[in-house]
């Protein structure tokens, strides 16, 4: 029995936690989540290195939520990702057990969220680094080079939302899109209205994207959208010296002001 | 089926000489559900309005447009006439031809395509227009006045003798402000505190006014009508009703030599203290920082002495709260240390001194009973100099604007002076004299004239001393610039009059505007004046801008009545544009989802929680909920929702939408 396994059997053994969200091994050698809630079926959970997928996700979903007091298996993604849920108050600390996952992929055990806050404090909070030289590619190019490798990119959108639904983020339980009153976006695919859809989504993440990629990775067309919200975090940091997801009362930088605030982006 | 009434207003030639209105008529008749359209040359006089009344009640207009001026002009007199004729007021939207169109453009083909453009948006705007109700909210007929100078006193009694409560807080253990400092007052040079000691007493004894003394503003929550404000009561160290003020702990204090405020540092008090014999109350306080029982843990002479025994030493700061419907700020000012001028040896010369020093040294009641005596020696001066615009009018050094108080004052202190030496020589070093004010001029010339005060145009270079003489050199400009120098035994500077010490926190707390240099700002210079950009929140005296006592007075009388007229009803109504968070049936509720980014971008902090419960008490959901009392409809929480939880009456989404779409959609 792997290490995670030992230990979310405890965790619901000793009914610290109602449900622990993990990796199981799915079909044809791909991992998909797990939602295990007795301890005998503990034994599915898995952990190596193809278990990328940000589970925190589930952390706002109603119907893992209604089993309880929750354990996650958590990357240092996930980490962030429950910190900006925390902050923004849609997971609450006494509700979550986090089974946190080193780099060299042995448990964390974290008795508090000032605890996981002291390990990500250490952690390396940048970009991944492939997708750090794909945005210096594209921040080498043109306005216009710019401008039409994304039209080309989100002219294969196919507004399946996946992006959104992968998004730890995004949890609004109606999201702007599918308001039609007015109608903020064309419910069909079309290239400008893909790109309004794109453009739309990564200022809401502004500030908000911890990096984790999984929009990117959840694209059925392989739009590489996740490099919009990457290329936003990294303009955040450079402004407002903030990684997201860092402490569970981290101010919202787009909705806070500080006198010390550049403002060398206004006009 | 909408029906849409547009109404082209000429202004006069204001709009028709640049735009052809009757195009522009003729055009919008035919726009979908427009049901009539006319023109009219002043669609804002009588029968303008009679024009429009007459057509929602021919044409059952479900909706207006009314093409003329800005909204913030005539939105409400278009408002009212449709009201008049039986339409919701808020089923009326003006599109602005005029500052938005003809005055910034030249007669032209595309200016009143322009127009057309904004008329169009506006028709389609109005019939996603919904009908709104007025929102009412109570008041709560107590004011507070912050501050017990001249301005807050005047204030506090004119809405007390109006019948409604006031509460006044002032910081020092007095009330009285800079007033009672003041020898004689300009220009009549009746005694100050002859004419203000009556009013502090009127304070006092007045059954509609609780004064705090030794208290400050803490904190300010609640809008127009329903403020709560927190009032931080410092320990006086004292049972102030026991207290009979018979100052026997005073004179019994051991503690002798600490300068005292109230004397501009001309003079000591004790660590047990009134800052003056007439203040209002007058009971004193025990200064902790000074009082060798607080710093020794020993002592207790006053307590000792005290023939009531009201004297406490554990006494702990007081904070309370109370409700309050509207605020008078009459903070005051101060006056800017003449030490950021070393050329005048202020700090360094003990006869260079500044004005409010000078005041004290002319009072009846000051450290020399009223002989102007030099500080050094005791002497009298034979010869003075008066500097005035010490740091006023001079933006390199000190400040930009002009003080206002210092030309009279100068040539009061300079009458004073020869008033009570007669033999004595008194010079003005002056830029320019400004006396603009009731009998001003004619005192200043009383001053040259009679009294023979030397008034000599031109700059101080420097002060310095030499054997014991101040040696002032300076310019005559009336002179071709002459070089002047005068041999001078005391010397005193017209320092700049400048915002009071804690201004800029205290404005924060009470959410009110402030200008570069911390004065409160008011909402509009010519026609607000008295009112602040927060509702509800009014100023009054020097805390604005330096004043003398005439138009402190007057400004706080101008105060009260505003006060008053908020007092006037036992509901305030107010436009219903404010913003709201949608609610719907369970299990959503709303579609909020309680991120609750909305409330650190609130300017109007009306922003709060509302929690969704079971019955048994358990939270379902908690969400956004705007107060519409403090909501001003500036829409940040609407641009800020991602979920678009929020909307903004009169500016739904829908609304704005549909212009955009207008504009972008050929007709």
């Amino acid at each position: 029995m792997s290490n995670v396994a030992t230990k979310a059997k405890e965790l619901l053994e000793s009914k610290a936690v109602q449900v622990v969200i993990g990796y199981e091994n799915g079909t044809n050698g791909v991992v998909r989540p797990a939602f295990i809630t007795t301890p005998a079926k503990a034994a599915q959970l898995i952990y190596d290195e193809r278990c990328v997928q940000n589970l925190a996700v589930y952390l706002t979903k109603h119907e893992v939520k209604h089993f309880g007091k929750m354990g996650i298996v958590a990357t240092l993604p996930v980490m962030r990702s429950i910190m900006m849920l925390i902050s923004e108050q849609q997971v609450f600390p006494d509700n979550i057990v986090v089974l946190g996952i080193a780099d060299d992929g042995n448990i964390l055990d974290f008795a508090d969220m000032k605890i996981m806050q002291a390990h990500i404090g250490k952690s390396n909070l940048e970009n991944p680094s492939k997708d750090q030289e794909k945005l210096a590619e594209l921040n080498k190019m043109s306005l216009e080079e710019r401008f039409k490798f994304w039209e080309q990119e989100l002219s294969k959108c196919i507004k399946c939302y996946a992006c959104r639904q992968s998004c730890p983020m995004c949890y609004c339980t109606r999201c702007f899109t599918e308001c039609n009153q007015p109608q903020w976006l064309p419910v069909q695919s079309n290239t400008h209205g893909n790109m309004e859809w794109h453009i739309l989504r990564a200022m809401h993440l502004a500030g908000r994207c911890i990096s984790c990629g999984e929009c990117g990775r959840a694209c059925p067309v392989n739009i590489p959208c996740h490099l919009l919200t990457m290329q936003l975090a990294d303009q955040t940091f450079n402004y407002f010296n903030v990684h997201a997801g860092i402490s569970e009362d981290m101010k919202s930088v787009m909705s806070t002001f500080e006198p010390n605030d550049k403002e060398s982006f206004i006009i | 089926m909408a029906r849409i009434g547009v109404f082209i207003c000429h202004c006069g030639e204001n709009i028709s000489a640049t735009v052809d209105c009757t195009k522009v008529c003729e055009t919008t008749a035919k726009l979908k559900h427009v049901a009539y359209a006319t023109e009219y040359k002043y669609m804002c006089s009588d029968p303008g309005q009679s024009l429009i009344k007459e057509a929602i009640k021919k044409y059952n207009l479900t909706g207006v447009v009314v093409s003329a001026c800005s909204p913030r002009m005539h939105e409400p007199t278009f408002r009212k006439a449709c009201a008049e004729a039986g339409l919701n007021p808020f089923l009326c939207e003006m599109a602005n031809l005029r500052e938005h169109c003809s005055w910034v453009h030249e007669k032209s083909e595309s200016t009143t395509q322009k127009a057309i453009d904004i008329v169009r948006i506006l028709v389609e705007k109005v019939k996603h227009n919904a009908a709104l109700q007025p929102i009412r909210v109570p008041v709560t007929k107590t004011a507070l006045v912050i501050g017990g100078g001249i301005a807050g006193i005047q204030a506090a009694l004119d809405i007390a003798n109006c019948g409604h409560k006031v509460i006044m807080v002032e910081r020092s253990p007095s009330i009285g402000g800079h007033m009672s400092q003041l020898s004689e007052t300009f220009p009549t040079l009746d005694c100050s505190q002859c004419i203000l000691t009556p009013r502090m007493v009127e304070v006092l004894q007045h059954p509609n006014i609780t004064l705090y003394s030794y208290a400050e503003v803490e904190g300010l929550d609640g809008f127009i009508g329903n403020f709560v404000v927190k009032i931080r009561k410092k320990a006086k160290s004292l049972d102030e009703k026991v207290c009979t003020g018979c100052g026997l702990c005073i004179t019994k204090c051991p503690v002798k030599k600490i300068p005292n405020e109230f004397e501009q540092g001309m003079g000591f008090r004790h660590a047990i203290y009134v800052p003056f014999p007439q203040a209002v109350p007058n009971k004193p306080v025990i200064d902790r920082e000074h009082c060798t029982y607080y710093i020794k843990g020993k002592c207790k002479v006053c307590e000792i002495v005290c023939p009531t025994k009201a004297i406490r030493f554990d006494q702990p700061d007081e904070v309370i709260e109370a409700k309050v419907g509207a605020i008078v700020v009459a903070t005051g000012f101060d006056i800017k240390h003449a030490d950021f001028f070393p050329e005048y040896g202020y700090g360094k010369y003990k006869d260079v001194i500044d004005g409010l020093q000078f005041e004290r040294l002319a009072s009846a009641s000051g450290p020399t009973s009223g002989e102007i005596l030099r500080p050094s020696d005791g002497q009298k001066p034979k010869n003075i100099v008066f500097i005035a615009c010490a740091g006023s009018r001079d933006p390199a050094k000190g400040i930009a604007y002009c003080s206002k108080i210092c030309c009279m004052y100068t040539a009061k202190h300079a009458m004073l002076y020869k008033h009570k030496v007669h033999e004595g020589n008194a010079y003005v070093f002056y830029m320019d004299i400004r006396s603009a004010g009731k009998n001003y001029e004619e005192f200043v010339h009383r001053a040259i004239e009679e009294d023979h005060v030397n008034y000599i145009r031109g700059r101080v270079s420097t002060v310095y001393e030499r054997d014991g003489k101040l040696i002032v050199k300076g310019v005559d400009t009336l002179l071709g610039a002459q070089p002047v120098e005068i041999v001078a035994d005391m010397v005193v500077l017209a320092t700049a009059g400048i915002a009071n010490n804690g201004a800029e926190q205290l404005a924060q707390r009470l959410h009110i505007s402030y200008d570069s240099h911390k004065f409160f700002a008011e909402a509009h210079p010519k026609l607000k004046p008295v009112e602040t950009n927060t509702a509800g929140i009014f100023l009054a005296g020097a805390c604005q801008n330096p004043k003398d006592i005439p138009d402190s007075v007057s400004q706080a009388s101008g105060a009260a009545v505003k006060v008053a007229v908020l007092f006037s009803q036992n509901e305030l109504t107010r436009e219903p544009l404010v913003a709201v968070v949608n609610r719907m049936g369970p299990p959503m509720y709303s579609t909020c989802v309680g991120c609750f980014m909305c409330q650190p971008v609130c300017p109007y902090q009306a922003i709060e929680r509302e929690e969704y419960k079971t019955r048994d008490g358990k939270v379902i959901k908690t969400v956004a909920k705007i107060n519409e009392g403090l909501c001003q409809g500036c829409g940040t929480c609407v641009a800020l929702c991602r979920s678009k939880s929020i909307d903004l009456y009169g500016y739904t989404n829908e609304q704005v939408y549909t212009e955009v779409v207008a504009l972008l959609n050929d007709y």
